[in-house]
């Protein structure tokens, strides 16, 4: 399996996933950090976090996936949302909360 | 030293902006304010897009981090309202 179908599987496979540096709990940069406590903030206890400093691969293969060269991305059931600027800018104005309902039940 | 001159001139010299502010000093870490006609009818994920083409490998070799608002002229009239 290609690097693509890989990220494709995951991102299809888990409704909602943020690629990111470090993990939820321990986040190694600061719009990775901001991601996270977004998505928390929209009542998201679980989603799949994938640490992009494990796997080089993954790192380089993401920006590709979704042409878009900065960590972390967001994606809801498949489809690519955005960055830290575009998830702060949907929560300011309630649309991220309205993506996010329902599918935390899932 | 990358300077937000540099950024800014990067992205106009492909992508048409009608106003276009940039910020940051530390070398590496950017904000902007981008309004260009190009993104109209685009959601704000093609819009960032567009920026990042704009910037080509730049922005993978020398910007650490560019924070960016985009806005149609018609979102930026709105905005401004």
């Amino acid at each position: 399996m290609s690097i693509q179908d890989t990220i494709r599987e995951t991102v299809t496979s888990n409704p909602v996933v943020l690629f990111m540096k470090g993990s939820p709990t321990f986040p190694q940069c600061g719009f990775s950090a901001r991601a996270v406590q977004i998505i928390k903030a929209c009542g998201i206890a679980k989603f799949a976090a994938i640490d992009v400093l494990q796997d080089p691969e993954i790192r380089q293969g993401i920006k590709e996936f979704s042409s878009w060269p900065t960590i972390p991305q967001l994606y809801i059931k498949g489809e690519f949302i955005g960055g830290s600027d575009i998830m702060t800018e949907l929560y300011q104005n309630g649309e991220l909360q309205k993506m996010l309902e329902g599918v935390a039940a899932e | 030293m990358v300077t937000p001159d540099y950024i800014k001139q990067l992205i106009t010299a492909s992508l048409p902006c009608t106003h276009i502010v940039v910020e940051g000093d530390d070398g590496t870490h950017f904000s902007a304010v981008i309004v260009s006609a190009e993104f109209s009818g685009r959601n704000r994920v093609q819009q960032h897009q567009l920026v990042y083409k704009a910037l080509g490998d730049r922005m993978r070799d020398e910007i650490h981090a560019l924070s960016m608002k985009t806005f149609s002229p018609q979102e930026w009239a709105e905005q401004q309202g």
